[in-house]
């Protein structure tokens, strides 16, 4: 059931068209028949918005671009070339695919609010070039003879089977995207961008993609509108009130779900025309009314949308995979394989520098990582250990200096081009996807390494071992605790395969128990071969994991060496404890 | 003064505060410190109430002031420096200051106290009408300060005001801080990451690690004792 | 000249968009209801004389101060908060939907007591013109200045004047700015922010009315017509600058400049057409504007 629900397949779609298609056989009110054409329609038009930004997170106001450009293709195909819509259809929707790239390539530049203010100028852009290119109302001429020719059928019947099979399709490739690695990559960068890339996702082509797609599908909608209104206007083509029905439409219903469009269009269309029908004789103004208060509504009680409560009720605690008592704990340290470290230089960093403004976060570092040690980088706060993560990573470019990971310096290398390259790293605010099991939260982070899915989730699920969570799989990653969340990020980057991981205060607000399963993980990963630097302030803790320190303070390296020399050193007691310190312990 | 009995505080899903119990004496420098994530600026946030807590009672001059909203604990007279300094950045040094003046108090010694701060700071004076967000980071830490006593406040708490500056700025805020200490009987709140400073100028030291409270003491005696160099160094 | 009134209208929505970073969709229909509001109380209450309208159209900002003050304790506030105001990223998403709802909302509620029959406000100074000169001797150039739009561009003038002085001189002022600027160091000194907000959201809104009034002087309107600034006003604030109040005047006078200007060089369709590309300009190639501080960048 849950399948059907959250990824439907060509059975489960088949069905609910079928069902829409046979209650639509058995009206003959044609006013009503039309309103199950408009479902089709906006259901379309919702699953495209939700296709992209559903599951970005970007917020677009223009979806209508993308529909006005498919009416009118078909459209002035019709009119001015006599071109039958079969073919100017699939026009419409290439039209929506390349308008999708040249609109997102620019504008993915952009953030957050100036995306959406961005995307709204598009679609009124080409509302006026259409009224002064003279298009105030095109119409498809009716064809007497071959009418099927031009899609134009005597039974509004015919029209309806074409309405549910676009609808069908659209549902179809939304969930295909779903669950797979189009949609996990989409989902990774809307909780957080720089994590995805962190992990290994090529954020700019993802998007792209989901632009692409997107455009296409809103391009279809188009088209069909045209092919069952005959006529074109600029502003029912590029308008607002499309481009906020589509979003209203798959907010509604539920935003990253691939039913949620389609529940949103059957329940607000019919409850729109029905409202236009009746008030809307001595009122104008009902429809926008309607769908603005149901947005309202929404955004204040239910914002995740009408489908997943329906869901909820709908499994009711079935297919709920109870979760296990606890992780599997490591050995203890004592009882790991020792450490083999050797010769080899996995990362040398050398004259790391990076300013910002007049202030010099890192200064002139150089350190070298060693095959199987773990490293810590440890020191003050506001030393610059983070920026300095932030540098390897390839989230700042560092102004001088050089990384050099094998026979490449990563300095002005992409994060995501870093990762592939084998570092992996884990952030500090994990945010999981919480309505998802932790192995597809996992699998994400296995992108990077394997392009064939199943090996994707392979490497997933050894990862999971590898931290003790093999147990977890199914689990939903929204019911964990923080030590779990802590783990399954170590997973995620772990499923990279990385020969190089960086670790950010992986411990941080942890117990004294859960620290001591962390540190048993961290141990036993080095015991098995895995290089690793990490970031940490709980010193207790490091002392006894560590190979090596390296001592930053105002972004320079203070000392380096083993614990119990560096510890002593009276540079790195001073910065810690202050001069005072030093100057009464001679004392 | 300020008494706080036995505090549990989550933030974010994790426990940031546990047990904690401390007490301040009208005109009394108090210093906390402890390392990095010990839950320094948690306690700072519970005081003035924009982290809610747990269990425990956080109480003023006798009262308890849990259910307080956060706006209205300076009226207390309660001064809150904050961590990374927080300045207005499109705002003027004197408009910072004059943000610090919300209660009715504070306005009408206005010009007293701006003499004062600008006595103890003197290169504000010269920079007053210099948008806060181009200042260095040790004019911002006094602005900062500032701020806080231009609400002429009975407690002032400053959270690590020596974060992000060079070590000559950082003794330069310290000797102020004990100059207010000296002058005026305000008390004093200090939280710090660098032990030795905060503990060389307070009457009373606590060392906070992981949310609670390891030690606590006279200056001398924190100084002497090797737990609190194992809490920051490990061994 | 109309580029002043498009300045007011622009201020107006920098106290809310420039200010404290909150999308408003809604701004479009504060103007609209600035509109009808004018509209009615000169009609209704005989406010005449030249600067009849004006004055029609600071009352009426009263209630849309009061409808925007409203809306936002009810709604925003609730999708918004200290916690989210002036951050990038999610609490956008709601707020903009949100907005996108009210605006919805009043532009169909406004169709519906309104109709949707175009309406302008006129009196006997919308046809008549001062003359200013002849400039370079007998046979030069003379000014025609509308006499309705004259005492409009004076009121914009005025009240954006009025505003600089109220957020740059005064104690409330600044104090809306501090909460905007950084909320929590804001409640640190006991500011309300959310009552911050909630003015400084009120009066953003009650600005662009009294635009909205002014421009119904010459300009026919019906209730959607607040789509067709509304990318007026965002491509002001962003030309100007997010972040400065003033910034966002002259990105709304420049603008107005350049579509009287289009009006000598492209038809008609094209003009409206020409503020948007310039609008997508602006934010693609210089984001920061004019008189801008940093801005997110990908």
């Amino acid at each position: 059931m849950k399948k059907h629900l959250d990824t439907p397949g060509i059975k489960a779609i088949g069905a609910v068209a079928l069902a829409f298609l046979f209650a639509g056989f058995w009206i003959d009110d044609p006013y009503i028949k039309q309103i199950f054409i408009n479902v089709t329609i906006w259901a379309m038009m919702g699953v495209a918005w939700n296709v992209f930004s559903g599951y970005t997170g970007l917020v677009s106001f223009g979806h209508a671009a993308f529909f006005g450009l498919g009416v009118y293709t078909v459209v002035i195909l019709a009119l001015e070339y006599d071109v039958t819509p079969w073919i100017g259809m699939p026009l419409g929707i290439l039209a929506g695919v390349i308008a999708g790239a040249l609109i997102g390539l620019p504008t993915f530049r952009l953030r957050g609010v100036y995306f959406a203010l961005a995307m709204l100028a598009y679609p009124l852009t080409l509302l006026y070039i259409f009224e002064w290119l003279g298009y105030q109302e095109p119409t498809i001429p009716m064809k007497r003879e071959d009418s099927w020719m031009f899609m134009q059928f005597e039974n509004d019947f015919f029209m309806l089977v074409i309405g549910a099979v676009l609808m069908s399709v659209a549902v179809w490739i939304s969930s295909r995207i779903h669950a797979s690695r189009f949609g996990l990559s989409l989902s990774a960068l809307k909780q957080n961008e720089l994590a995805a890339e962190g992990v290994g996702i090529d954020t700019k082509a993802w998007k792209l993609r989901a632009i692409m797609v997107s455009g296409g599908i809103a391009g279809a909608a188009g088209g069909f509108y045209a092919i069952v209104f005959l006529v074109a206007t600029p502003n029912s083509a590029f308008g607002m009130l499309s481009s906020a029905q589509a979003m209203i439409v798959a907010l509604f219903g539920g935003v990253s779900t691939v039913w949620g469009p389609v529940v949103g269009s059957m329940m607000l269309i019919p409850l729109s025309e029905l409202f236009e029908a009746t008030i809307g004789h001595y009122l104008l103004g009902t429809r926008g009314i309607l769908l603005g208060v149901a947005i309202v509504v929404m955004m204040l009680y239910a914002q995740d949308g009408l489908f997943p409560k329906l869901r909820e009720w709908l499994l009711r605690g079935r297919d709920e995979v109870t979760k296990p008592s606890s992780v599997d704990a490591p050995p203890a340290m004592a009882d790991q394989a020792p450490r083999v470290i050797g010769s080899d230089v996995v990362l040398k960093v050398s004259g790391l520098s990076k300013s910002f403004g007049g202030l010099k976060a890192v200064s002139d570092v150089s350190f070298e990582v060693r095959q199987g040690e773990v490293l810590g980088i440890i020191g003050p706060n506001g030393a610059g250990k983070t920026t300095m993560f932030n540098l390897l990573n390839g989230f700042i470019r560092a102004d001088a200096g050089r990384v050099e990971y094998g026979n490449q310096n990563l300095v002005g290398m992409a994060p995501n081009r870093v990762c592939a390259l084998g570092v992996g790293r884990t952030f500090q605010v994990v945010r999981p996807f919480p309505r998802m099991s932790v192995l597809h939260n996992v699998v994400v982070g296995a992108y990077v390494r394997e392009s064939d899915d199943n090996a994707a989730f392979e490497a997933a699920r050894q990862a999971l071992a590898r931290v003790g969570m093999q147990a977890y799989e199914d689990v939903l990653a929204g019911g964990l605790n923080s030590l779990e969340l802590r783990l399954m990020e170590i997973a995620r980057v772990l499923a990279g395969q990385p020969k190089l991981l960086l670790l950010d205060e992986t411990l941080a607000g942890l117990g004294g128990e859960e620290v001591e399963v962390v540190l048993g993980v961290i141990s036993r990963l080095a015991s098995e071969g895995q290089t690793i630097v990490i970031i940490e302030h709980t010193m207790q803790a490091m002392v006894r994991l560590v190979d090596r320190f390296v001592v930053l303070d105002h972004g320079t390296v203070l000392a380096s060496g083993k614990p119990e020399e560096v510890t002593k050193n009276p540079l790195v007691v001073e910065a810690y404890l202050g001069k005072k310190w030093m100057e009464n312990a001679q004392h | 003064m300020l008494s706080i009995k036995e505090l549990h505080t989550s933030y974010g899903g994790l426990k940031a505060l546990d047990n904690v119990t401390i007490k301040i004496e009208p005109g009394q420098f108090v210093a906390i410190v402890g390392p990095n994530g010990a839950g320094k600026t948690t306690l700072f946030k519970s005081i003035s109430g924009t982290v809610s807590a747990e269990r425990g009672d956080i109480q003023w001059q006798g009262q308890s002031i849990m259910a307080m909203p956060p706006a209205q604990r300076p009226e207390l007279g309660i001064a809150h420096v904050p961590e990374g300094r927080q300045m207005f950045r499109e705002l003027t040094v004197l408009e910072n200051l004059e943000m610090g003046a919300q209660t009715a108090e504070a306005k009408s010694n206005w010009t007293r106290n701006l003499d004062q701060v600008l006595g103890l700071f003197p290169v504000l004076g010269e920079r007053r009408n210099q948008l806060a967000g181009t200042l260095s980071g040790g004019e911002q830490q006094m602005v900062a300060i500032g701020r806080g006593l231009m609400s002429a406040p009975k407690l002032l708490m400053l959270d690590e005001p020596s974060m992000g500056l060079a070590p000559k700025i950082t003794d330069m805020i310290f000797e102020r801080i004990e100059e207010i200490h000296k002058e005026t009987d305000i008390a004093i709140l200090l939280v710090e990451q660098r032990v030795a400073e905060a503990l060389a100028s307070c009457d009373y030291g606590y060392v906070l690690q992981s949310g609670r409270i390891a030690l606590e003491g006279t200056p001398e005696a924190l100084m002497k004792d090797e737990t609190v160099r194992s809490v920051y160094l490990g061994l | 000249m109309i580029g002043a009134i498009y300045g007011l209208m622009c201020v107006g929505l920098a106290m809310i968009f420039g200010l404290m970073r909150v999308i408003n969709f809604a701004q479009g229909e504060f103007f609209m209801l600035g509109m009808y509001g004018t509209f009615y109380l000169v009609t209704w209450l005989g406010i005449g004389g030249l600067l009849g309208p004006a004055v029609a159209a600071v009352i009426a900002s009263v209630a849309v101060y009061a409808l925007g003050a409203l809306i936002h304790r009810g709604l925003l506030s609730k999708a918004t908060g200290i916690a989210v105001a002036g951050t990038e990223g999610d609490g956008h998403y709601p707020q903009l939907i949100l907005t996108l709802g009210v605006s919805l909302v009043v532009a169909n509620g406004a169709l519906m007591i309104f109709g949707n029959m175009p309406t302008v406000i006129k009196s006997e100074f919308s046809s008549s013109a001062w003359t200013l000169g002849p400039y370079g001797g007998d046979d030069g150039m003379m000014l025609f200045i509308n006499e309705a739009r004259g005492a409009a561009v004076m009121m914009s003038v005025l009240v954006t004047l009025a505003v600089y002085y109220f957020i740059s001189r005064t104690t409330l002022g600044k104090t809306l700015r501090a909460a905007a600027d950084n909320p929590e160091a804001a409640t640190y000194m006991g500011i309300d922010v959310q009552r911050s907000h909630r003015i400084s959201f009120a009066v953003g809104a009650a600005i662009t009315a009294v635009a909205g009034g002014l421009v119904a002087t010459y300009y026919p309107f019906q209730p959607y017509v607040g789509l067709e600034f509304v990318v007026i006003m965002y491509a002001g604030v962003v030309l100007g600058g997010l972040g400065s109040i003033m910034g966002a005047f002259w990105g709304g006078l420049i603008i107005g400049v350049v579509q009287q200007m289009s009006t000598l060089v492209l038809p008609m369709q094209l003009q409206n057409g020409m503020i948007f590309v310039l609008f997508l300009a602006v934010i693609l190639f210089r984001p920061q504007g004019l008189f801008g501080k940093n801005v997110e960048r990908a």
